[in-house]
C-alpha cells in the first residue's frame, strides 16, 4: 500500500516496502484569497441585510465552507458540511431566548440576575452542544470527526472550578484553562480514534503565571507615573489634564493587548502540540511578536476602513495560524474508519454564538 | 468532457485515491488508484461552488470525491443548490458586488444616523417612570461617592436659585424635576441632567455666574436635556452601537473590544453633539418664554469656556459642539429679542 499517494511533498519521497511507521511532516497550508472573500463577506452582508437576518445562516455556512476548503493538510481539504437551515432552526431558538433575556433586564435587575444566572448553568451545556455539532459537520479525507458529550464533565469544568478560583486569588485560573482544553481535545474523535491530550496542568502554569506577572508590573508602573505626572500638571481646582485622563487607559489597555497576544501564541502552542491521534500529533509554532503584529495592525486597518478590511483581517490571521500547524505523520493516515454518526441539533452551536462562549482550542 | 484528476474516498477509510474523474453521457466515471466506479450523475450530489475553493462530490452510500472547481460543473449537476448557486454568480460579477458594498454601507449609515436615535426615543418615551427614576439614583449614588461632596453654598443661596429655578417650569412640572447642588472639586464647573429628572449643578459652576439669569440660562439648557430624556437616549445609544458593532464584526473575536470600542466611543461623542444641540434650542426658547435674553447663555459660556481652557488640552474630544458656534448662536438670538425689547436688556452689554 502507498500510503504517501497524496503527499504534499514536504516529506520524504514514499519506498515501496519500506518500514511502517515512519515519520512525515505535512505543514498545514491556507490558501484563501482577500480579495475573493471579500466578495462573499460582502454579498453575506448585504443579502443578510435585505433578508432581515435570515440569510446569515447561510451566510455562516458559506464563511466557514470557504475558511476549511481553504485549510489543507496531508493534501486533503477540510470540508464543513452543516446545512444552513439547520442553522437558522438553530438560530431563531437562540435569538428568541437572548431576546427575552434582553428585553426581560431591561425591566427588572432581579429578572436580569436569575437569567444571567440561567445562562451561567446552561454555558456547560451549551459548549458541548456547540463542540458536538461542530465536529458532527467538520470532516476531512471523507471522515467526520465527532464530540462524545460528558455533560458531568463539562458541569465540573466549565462551571463547578469556577466557583473556587476565587478564594485561591485566581491561581486556580490555569489549572481550569488547562482542563477545559483537555476536556475539548479529548471528547473528540476521528473515524473512532480518540484525541489524546499530552500536558498536564502544571505546563499552563508558567504561561499564566507570566502574563499575571507582567499584566500586575505594568499596572503598578503605569499607576507610578500616573501619580507622578498628575503631581505635576494638576490645575488649581484638581482636574487633571484630558491627556491623561484618556491616555492612561489607553496605555493600560495597549499592555493587555500585548500580554494578550503573547499569552495566546503561547496557550495556543502548548495545546495543539499536546494533541496526539494514535501516534500522529500536531506541532505548532505560533509567535507571539507576529500574532501581536497581526492583531494590531487588523484592528487598525478595520478601524480605518470602516470594517471594510474585515475580511482581509480574517484571511491574513487564518493564513498565519495554518502555516504556524504541522501534522507529524506517525504509522499510517489512511486507516480511520467511518463510525455511524446520528444528526446533531444546531441550538446549542448557534446559542454559544449568540452568547459569544468562546470555546476554541 | 477531459479527464480531471480527484480525490476519491470511499467514506468507509480515510484513504485517499487519486483517481480520474470523467463525466460524460450523463455519467461520472472514475478510476485508478484501485478505484472503477461510474454512476449516473442524477444520483450524485455537489456541494454549491464557493470561490475557488474544490468541489465535492457525494455518492448516496457516502463515498465522496473531491476535485477542482470547473466552471462547466454546475451544468453537468441538476442537483446543485438553486439559492446559493445564484448567490455564487451574485459574488463573481464586480457590479453586484458593488451594489452589495452600496447597500451595506448605506443600511449602516441610516441606521447609526437616523434608526438607532429613533428607536431610542421611541424606548426612553415608554420608559416606565419608576425604572428611570431608578437608574437616576443609581447614577446619583455613584457620583456622590466617586466625584461628589456636599455643597458647601450657604442654605440661603441655594434656595434662592431652587425658587428662580421653579419658575422656569411649567406647570406639574415641578413633581417630575428636582434640582441638586454638589461641591466637585475634581469635575469642576459643570451641571448634569440625569434620568428620571434630577439636574445636578455644582458648586464650582454656581462660583461662576454672576447674574442669576447666567445661571437660569444654564438650567435652561439642562431642563431641555430633561425634556427630552436625552441622558437615558444616550445610554441606550450607545448600548445599541455596541451591540451593531460586535454583530458586525463578530468574526474578529481577537481585537474584538477595540474593534468595537472605538466606534462606539466616536459615535457617542456624535450623538451626544446632536442632544446638545437640541437642549440649547430648547434652552433659547424657555429663556425667551420667561423673558430673558439668550445673551446670558452666551456670557455664561464663555465664563465656562475660559475655566475650561486652562485645563482641557484635547478640545475636540469634548462632547459638546464648538462652543463659538453655540455662542454666535445665542447672540443672534439674543440681536432679535433684544431689538423688540430693547430697554429692559441694555444692560447686559
Amino acid at each position: 500500500m502507498n500510503a504517501t499517494v497524496i503527499d504534499d511533498g514536504v516529506g520524504p519521497a514514499p519506498a515501496v516496502g519500506q518500514a511502517v511507521p515512519r515519520t512525515t511532516d505535512h505543514r498545514f497550508e491556507f490558501s484563501g484569497d482577500a480579495r475573493e472573500y471579500f466578495r462573499i463577506w460582502i454579498v453575506n452582508l448585504a443579502l443578510g441585510i435585505v433578508t432581515l437576518g435570515i440569510y446569515s445562516a447561510w451566510a455562516k455556512v458559506r464563511t466557514q465552507r470557504y475558511f476549511y476548503a481553504n485549510t489543507r493538510v496531508a493534501g486533503a481539504p477540510f470540508d464543513y458540511q452543516a446545512q444552513p437551515l439547520a442553522i437558522l432552526k438553530g438560530r431563531l431558538i437562540a435569538l428568541v431566548l437572548f431576546g427575552g433575556y434582553a428585553l426581560a433586564g431591561q425591566f427588572d435587575v432581579r429578572v436580569q440576575l436569575a437569567l444571567a444566572l440561567l445562562i451561567a448553568l446552561l454555558a456547560p451545556w451549551l459548549v458541548v452542544r456547540g463542540a458536538a455539532f461542530r465536529a458532527r459537520y467538520s470532516a476531512w479525507r471523507g471522515i467526520n470527526f465527532r464530540f462524545v458529550p460528558d455533560y458531568k464533565q463539562a458541569y465540573i469544568r466549565y462551571l463547578a472550578l469556577y466557583l473556587f478560583v476565587p478564594f485561591t486569588l485566581g491561581l486556580l485560573y490555569p489549572f481550569v484553562k488547562a482542563k477545559q482544553k483537555a476536556f475539548l481535545v479529548e471528547q473528540h474523535r476521528y473515524g473512532g480514534v480518540p484525541f489524546r491530550f499530552t500536558a498536564t496542568p502544571g505546563d499552563f502554569y508558567p504561561s499564566y503565571l507570566a502574563a499575571f506577572a507582567c499584566g500586575f508590573i505594568w499596572s503598578m508602573l503605569l499607576s507610578f507615573v500616573m501619580v507622578g505626572a498628575i503631581g505635576r500638571h494638576v490645575s488649581v481646582d484638581g482636574t487633571p489634564p484630558p491627556m491623561l485622563v484618556y491616555g492612561f487607559p489607553l496605555l493600560m489597555y495597549a499592555g493587555y493587548f500585548v500580554i494578550f497576544a503573547f499569552l495566546n501564541a503561547s496557550i495556543s502552542n502548548l495545546v495543539y502540540n499536546a494533541v496526539r491521534l494514535d501516534n500522529h500529533r500536531l506541532h505548532s509554532t505560533l509567535r507571539g511578536s507576529k500574532l501581536l503584529w497581526i492583531y494590531a495592525s487588523n484592528t487598525l486597518a478595520i478601524l480605518a476602513s470602516i470594517g471594510m478590511l474585515i475580511p482581509w483581517a480574517m484571511i491574513r490571521l487564518a493564513r498565519y495560524r495554518a502555516e504556524c500547524l504541522t501534522l507529524l505523520q506517525a504509522g499510517d493516515l489512511d486507516a480511520f474508519v467511518a463510525t455511524a454518526q446520528t444528526d446533531v441539533d444546531a441550538t446549542g452551536a448557534e446559542m454559544d454564538s449568540v452568547f459569544d462562549i468562546d470555546i476554541g482550542l | 468532457m477531459n479527464a480531471r484528476r480527484a480525490l476519491y474516498f470511499d467514506g468507509r477509510s480515510s484513504r485517499a485515491h487519486a483517481v480520474e474523474a470523467v463525466i460524460d453521457g450523463g455519467e461520472l466515471a472514475l478510476h485508478g488508484d484501485g478505484v472503477a466506479r461510474r454512476e449516473p450523475l442524477s444520483a450524485l450530489r455537489i456541494t454549491a461552488r464557493l470561490g475557488r475553493t474544490p468541489r465535492t462530490i457525494a455518492f448516496a452510500d457516502g463515498a465522496q470525491l473531491v476535485l477542482d472547481d470547473a466552471d462547466d460543473l454546475d451544468a453537468a449537476f441538476a442537483s446543485a443548490d438553486r439559492v446559493q448557486s445564484w448567490v455564487d454568480r451574485i459574488e463573481r460579477r464586480w457590479r453586484s458586488v458593488a451594489l452589495a458594498a452600496a447597500i451595506s454601507v448605506a443600511t449602516g449609515v441610516l441606521l447609526l444616523q437616523f434608526g438607532v436615535p429613533w428607536a431610542a426615543e421611541r424606548i426612553a418615551r415608554r420608559m416606565p417612570a419608576a425604572v428611570e427614576a431608578g437608574l437616576g439614583r443609581s447614577v446619583l449614588d455613584q457620583l456622590d461617592r466617586w466625584a461628589f461632596e456636599p455643597s458647601t453654598l450657604p442654605p440661603a443661596r441655594r434656595e434662592a436659585l431652587a425658587q428662580r429655578f421653579a419658575d422656569l417650569l411649567e406647570p406639574g412640572e415641578d413633581a417630575s424635576v428636582r434640582i441638586a447642588f454638589r461641591h466637585a472639586p475634581k469635575i469642576g464647573a459643570n451641571a448634569f441632567a440625569l434620568p428620571g429628572g434630577t439636574i445636578v449643578f455644582t458648586d464650582q459652576l454656581v462660583a461662576l455666574v454672576g447674574d442669576e439669569r447666567e445661571f437660569l440660562a444654564v438650567a435652561a439648557h439642562e431642563l431641555g436635556h430633561e425634556r427630552h430624556r436625552h441622558t437615558l437616549r444616550q445610554a441606550l445609544q450607545g448600548s445599541a452601537v455596541a451591540v451593531l458593532a460586535a454583530l458586525f464584526a463578530g468574526d474578529v473575536s481577537s481585537a474584538g473590544s477595540v474593534v468595537v470600542a472605538v466606534p462606539t466611543f466616536l459615535l457617542d461623542g456624535h450623538y451626544s453633539r446632536a442632544f446638545e444641540s437640541e437642549a440649547d434650542e430648547a434652552a433659547f426658547a424657555t429663556l425667551v418664554a420667561h423673558g430673558i435674553s439668550p445673551r446670558w447663555f452666551a456670557t455664561i459660556m464663555r465664563k465656562l469656556e475660559a475655566e475650561a481652557s486652562d485645563t482641557t488640552e484635547l478640545p475636540y474630544l469634548s462632547s459638546h459642539p464648538p462652543t463659538a458656534g453655540r455662542i454666535a448662536r445665542a447672540e443672534g438670538l439674543a440681536d432679535g429679542f433684544e431689538a423688540a425689547l430693547p430697554a429692559q436688556h441694555a444692560a447686559v452689554h
